[in-house]
């Protein structure tokens, strides 16, 4: 699964497991606590039955 | 009237099927086969002769099939040569397409896009055609308008005005309205749900695989990052990376300040530097593997710059990283794309 910033040109490419990470320069966030909610929400989606291109956002993550 | 010859494998030439594929190339008057219809449906152009050739010769004997054939061809002094249609077919598709491409005159073959012969056209023009022969009613007045237009000499439009497979060029050309009234129109259409282009992606479209378990899977870390551990010693560019690497993690449970840095050179490296696991999160995914929540983290980690990286490079990257992974029972992976 792909954490970027850039879902658009993700899904261009073809990535099916697609979390919205908060900025290019730093795709998992600034802080531990911010870190563990997108791996969390990336696990989860690992977890998950998807259609192709599916991008999933997150939540109360600062950019 | 312009002369073409016509192209076609023993089978659609009527020498007989696989039982005559080992036919050395040869010569027969006027069109046969599948060139009688196509002959009824071209303008201005006669088809003067057909030259066959078994698929298997072509495919065993490459070079000498080739050269025979091209001999063949230009004693008939043609203007023009026309191939297929081939459709799926691999071997007969990849012989019309290499004869296209070095007959010396302008031609087309024809064949279904995904064809392996297709990517031997190099700049001849190829239409599509369906898979089977199933699509021969088709592909026949559609190969017959395009070799009429080549006969006359008529300056070619799109590939989808004109009926064939886009082949990557880019043609300037003055358009009559301003690129903003453009840009809106497009906007419009795209907003309509109608979107167009010229520029074929090209990118693979693979179906999501299942889901999995994750404490019970190995999860491995992949970056286009550019992370390398600092001082970069074996040279990651930090543009138009020719490869990429795997770095065991040993037992660490960061990418620690100052051992580990990014080479990229396509975003402001500052954060990332300051705390690389803000690009790979080594730190968080130890944790989540102490807890139970992943099974393991693979023992390595896999890192590239993508950073004006062509395509065909970062679809082999892909290929061959995945390769490795899969070697080695990873069943998971998080990519992080900066």
């Amino acid at each position: 699964m792909f954490v970027t910033s850039l879902p658009t040109i993700a899904t261009m490419i073809g990535a099916n497991r697609i979390v919205r990470g908060p900025a290019i320069t730093h795709p998992f966030g600034l802080s531990p606590e911010e870190r563990r909610r997108i791996v969390e929400r990336a696990l989860a989606m690992l977890e998950s039955d998807v259609e192709p291109n599916t991008v999933w956002e997150l939540e109360e993550v600062s950019r | 009237m312009v002369r073409a010859v016509h192209y076609l494998n023993q089978f659609f030439a009527g020498l007989g099927g696989e039982e005559a594929a080992s036919t050395p190339p040869t010569r027969i008057e006027g069109a046969v086969g599948p060139g009688r219809g196509l002959a009824a449906a071209l303008e201005g152009v006669e088809i003067v002769a057909t030259v066959a050739c078994g698929d298997d010769f072509f495919a065993e004997h490459e070079e000498e099939a080739l050269a025979e054939i091209l001999q063949l061809v230009e004693a008939e002094g043609p203007e023009l040569i026309v191939a297929g249609p081939a459709f799926g077919s691999g071997r007969y598709g990849y012989a019309c397409a290499r004869v296209v491409a070095s007959a010396g005159v302008p031609g087309l073959a024809a064949m279904h896009e995904e064809n392996p012969g297709r990517g031997a056209a190099g700049a001849a023009l190829v239409v599509p055609t369906g898979s089977s022969v199933a699509g021969m009613r088709d592909a026949l007045p559609r190969m017959a308008r395009l070799a009429s237009a080549l006969a006359a000499g008529r300056e070619l439009g799109s590939p989808d005005e004109d009926g064939y497979l886009p082949r990557g060029f880019r043609r300037n050309h003055l358009a009559e309205r301003t690129g903003a009234e453009r840009a809106i129109e497009l906007l419009l259409a795209k907003l309509a749900g109608t979107t167009r282009t010229e520029v074929d992606a090209g990118f693979d479209r693979v179906e999501p695989p299942a889901p999995v378990t994750l404490a019970a899977a190995t999860l491995a870390l992949v970056t286009e990052a550019g992370c390398v551990p600092q001082g970069n010693p074996d040279r990651l560019p930090s543009i138009r990376a020719a490869g990429w690497l795997r770095y065991e993690l040993g037992g660490e449970t960061s990418l620690a300040t100052g051992r580990y840095e990014s080479v990229h050179g396509g975003f402001d490296v500052t954060l990332g530097n300051e705390d690389p696991n803000r690009l790979v999160p080594l730190d968080t995914v130890r944790e989540l593997e102490g807890e139970g929540r992943v099974g393991r983290l693979h023992e390595a980690f896999y890192t590239t710059t993508g950073n004006g990286t062509p395509v065909a490079a970062s679809t082999r990257f892909g290929q061959e990283i995945a390769e490795d992974l899969r070697a080695r029972g990873v069943e998971a992976v998080l990519l992080s794309g900066t």
